[in-house]
């Protein structure tokens, strides 16, 4: 049959107002803001008040920070001052790069990736307008972040050299200007990937950050090495020439902090000026993020959506096999619970490539600890340092645990007509996460800490210590994120980021921030007086004597077990109990 | 009114669609029946305008399916639809009146009718959130619906519907069809094309495999008894592996 012969006539279509979506559009996000807001002041206020008291601590914290320094180095010297453009070119530099990395993540998977974006090109819109009402939303979020950041340090400025109350204000329409640079060229970049890499997105954003770190590693090692005395003028000019890059004429973060050292220094020409330069260039990129949009958009989404594999997967069933015999001390559908866990890590490589990037950068770094001169210098460095390195492998396991274990709960909640039909207690499924989290983290943390023992030169004694710390701080924090995950489940999201992002997933976060420092300091508040004390005996009266040594030691130990064991069963029970008491 | 011309959508070394013909006139209502996996979805989504096919041409109204124009004529229900959860269901009908342009006091209008049609008053301004899923399901067709939409495209109706919705749903279908709207819907239910369509077409692996009336199917294949006989008699036909099994050589 050959229907293109009797075709029959186009149908008529009064052409639509593209203004018309445009204000839907925007009406949309107005209503979604507002009954969004609603919602969080009707709903809990302990979580409002708890976000707004994070961020004002967070905020007054650098406030206090950039104004102490800022005083202590002299901002009314001109040579600091010239030394301040440079610094703030690289720090706009450095917040253009996230933000174009973020703003580039969030339309990549707002536009190709959400139901949302799917939704909105099957309505009568023309592409860019879908893509300015997500870009908005991006960008939106981006910046905020940045605000955060940025106005406590302009602040503390502005207070530093007494600048004018103009210079706020320009500082929020030059941020305005920033971002929607930055957010633009970020949104090409995204579309450009989904058209031209559509299958391998991850890959290349992977490749894009690691390149990004490894200059700003190279940059980073560079400045530091900066010869001369710190703060002496030789070595000041030094570093000038070593920030000179960041100064180039064509980087924005270099029309932004001229404008704004301008607008604090009244100098309203200059302020001017640079801020027609920022804006034309951020309409500009704006129009081409449109226009690309309109073009690219719709042939990136039909690539990404074809994208999908549909490759088999093999289960590995003797990895399978040897699993069930290494574990033949735990049930079997506790076994079974956690080898699906296993093969969902697995398979997902945004968990183990981040673990592995993660623990792979500490384990670089510990390795180069001999070159860094460390196990040359006084032993009491050295057990600082060891004990520094040991923080650091607990904070990075508990963004792990934040970001990926605390959301298992809440994902298994979606399934849990699975779960709950299993001829398995409840409370079991938790200690299998448990057991889990606990198997995943132990190995990885456990060889890293013992590395940087070793490469430190530590003595055996120590080195134990340590390693009985990481079994505590590794249970407890499994404990944490698998109670909390427990007790603060959000079953509505089907996002593991977006979960750990949320209120829980910070609260978990906090909490775990809490557990270490409170596990850490117990144990390396003494050990550090003990090398005081071997270090100069007679100068510090603070430092503790062999004797005491061990009576305080132990008295660490034993606080520092109770604190874990604390950390490990209160939030489990906590979990288990509103585990148990759950309707899905 | 809908048409898919030699439709093909291959996703990497898949064809989930293959060659695929199709033309669903105004006033008919089409069922496009077929087992899981078999390319429904794919062809509705190219109707649709949200995949543009590999090979071939889809068309709705004469015009590339991708075109705003296109889209203006179609009520899509999506088989996994998407609602705002911070909406309201009222406020989500105004935000489609709105994107189609439509003057507000008709729209207004037209929202109070299909509240009343699909008997929503009762949730209608509670947020989305709150909804259950047939709650949920009935937005969302009164959202394809607002607009007097040409051709209606319906993945996999009546899941999640009690059979009271699923009833209203049904009458509605009709009443779309009789009105001079093209009704196409997928599904997997035997009982439901043979129940209201006026013409089945039977997919399986991407491709068409017979399409008419129910009685004119029958004829072809010269086969009486029930829909699910024939559908089962076509479908394992197209499976090479279990021929065998299909014409009676197992027990
Ligand atoms: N985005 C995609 N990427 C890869 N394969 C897909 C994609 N969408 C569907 N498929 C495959 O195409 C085939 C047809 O799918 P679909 O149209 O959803 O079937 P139906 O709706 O009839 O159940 C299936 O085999 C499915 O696995
Ligand atoms: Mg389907």
């Amino acid at each position: 049959m050959n229907l293109a012969v009797d075709a029959p006539p186009v149908t008529p279509v009064t052409p639509i107002n593209p203004d018309r979506t445009a204000r839907a559009l925007r009406r949309l996000r107005w209503r979604l803001t507002v009954n969004t807001v609603r919602a969080v002041l009707h709903g809990s206020r302990l979580r409002l008040s708890m976000i707004l008291g994070c961020s004002l601590v967070f905020w007054v914290g650098l406030f206090v920070l950039f104004l102490g320094g800022f005083e202590f180095i002299g901002l009314n010297d001109e040579f600091f001052h010239s030394i301040f453009e440079y610094l703030f070119s690289m720090f706009f530099l450095s917040i253009l790069v996230m933000l174009f990395f973020s703003s580039g993540i969030i339309t990549y998977s707002g536009l190709f990736q959400s139901r949302e974006g799917t939704y909105l090109l099957s309505m009568p819109a023309t592409p860019d307008r879908i893509f300015a009402y997500k870009f908005f939303e991006g960008v939106g979020l981006s910046s905020w972040g940045f605000f955060l950041l940025g106005s406590p340090l302009m602040v503390a400025y502005g207070l530093t050299i007494h600048a004018p109350a103009l210079f706020y204000a320009m500082f929020l329409i030059y941020l305005a200007m920033f971002v929607l640079l930055a957010g633009s060229l970020g949104s090409i970049a995204a579309i450009l990937v989904a058209n031209v890499f559509p299958r391998r997105q991850r890959s290349v954003l992977a490749l894009a950050v690691i390149v990004t770190i490894g200059v700003g590693a190279a940059l980073g090692s560079r400045l530091w090495k900066t010869p001369g005395e710190a703060l002496s003028a030789d070595w000041l000019g030094n570093l000038q020439n070593r920030l000179a890059f960041c100064q180039h004429p064509l980087w924005p973060s270099r029309w932004m902090s001229a404008g704004l050292l301008a607008a604090a220094r009244g100098q309203w020409q200059r302020t001017g000026y640079y801020l027609m330069v920022l804006s034309a260039h951020a309409a500009l990129a704006y129009l081409a993020a449109a226009a690309v949009a309109r073009d690219l958009m719709y042939r990136g989404y039909n690539l990404i959506q074809g994208g999908r594999t549909s490759r088999r997967r093999w289960g590995l069933q003797a990895l399978d096999d040897v699993f069930h015999r290494v574990f033949f001390f735990l049930p079997r559908p506790i076994r079974l619970l956690l080898l699906k866990d296993l093969r969902t890590f697995r398979r997902d490589p945004a968990q183990w490539s981040q673990f592995f990037i993660f623990f792979g950068l500490l384990a670089f770094y510990f390795l180069n600890i001999p070159r860094l001169g460390y196990a040359v210098q006084s032993p009491t460095w050295r057990n600082l340092v060891s004990f520094l390195n040991l923080a650091v492998t607990a904070l990075i396991l508990s963004t792990f645990t934040s970001r990926f274990i605390f959301p298992l709960l809440s994902l298994e909640g979606r399934n849990f007509w699975v779960l709950g039909l299993l001829p398995v207690e409840r409370s079991q499924i938790l200690w299998g996460k448990f057991a889990f989290s606990v198997g995943i983290s132990l190995g990885a943390t456990l060889a890293l800490v013992f590395l940087s023992d070793l490469m430190l030169d530590m003595s055996p004694l120590m080195i134990a210590l340590h390693l009985a710390m990481v079994v505590v701080l590794c249970t407890g924090l499994s404990g944490i994120s698998v109670g909390l995950g427990a007790r603060l489940p959000n079953l509505r999201e089907t996002d593991p980021s977006r979960i750990a992002v949320g209120f829980g997933g910070t609260l978990n976060l906090l909490v775990s921030l809490v557990f270490i420092f409170a596990v850490v300091t117990a144990l390396a508040l003494p050990c550090h007086l003990y090398y005081l004390g071997v270090e100069n005996p007679e100068s510090s009266r603070m430092a503790l004597s062999h004797a005491g040594f061990r009576f305080w030691l132990g008295a660490a130990m034993a606080m520092g077990l109770l604190i874990g064991a604390a950390g490990t069963i209160l939030p489990l029970r906590i979990g288990i109990k509103a585990f148990e008491r759950m309707e899905f | 009114m809908i048409e898919l011309l030699g439709a093909t959508k291959r996703f990497g070394a898949k064809c989930a669609v293959d060659r695929l013909d199709l033309e669903v006139r105004p006033g008919e209502l089409f069922a496009f029946l077929g087992p899981n996996g078999a390319g429904k979805t794919t062809s509705i989504k190219m109707i649709c305008g949200l995949l543009s096919p590999s090979a071939g041409e889809a068309r709705v109204g004469g015009r590339p399916s991708s075109s705003p124009e296109a889209r203006r004529l179609v009520g899509y229900v999506p088989d996994q639809p998407y609602l705002y959860d911070k909406l309201t269901g009222r406020e989500f009908l105004r935000f489609v009146v709105e994107m189609h342009d439509i003057e507000s006091r008709r729209g207004e209008r037209r929202i109070l009718e299909l509240i009343d049609t699909f008997e929503m008053g009762d949730f209608i301004d509670e947020l989305c959130e709150s909804y259950s899923q047939g709650m949920k399901q009935r937005v969302v067709f009164a959202s394809a619906l607002v607009h007097d939409p040409r051709a209606l495209v319906v993945d996999e109706p009546l899941v999640g519907l009690d059979p009271r919705s699923a009833r209203i749903v049904k009458d509605l279908f009709v009443s779309q069809a009789r009105a001079g709207c093209a009704v196409l819907m997928s599904t997997h239910l035997l009982s439901i094309a043979e129940e209201l369509a006026d013409r089945i077409g039977i997919v399986d692996h991407g491709r068409m495999l017979a399409v008419g009336g129910l009685a004119e199917l029958r004829e072809r294949m010269q086969h009486e008894g029930p829909l699910e006989d024939l559908f089962l008699k076509l479908t394992s036909d197209s499976r090479p592996g279990t021929r065998a099994a299909a014409n009676g050589v197992a027990p």
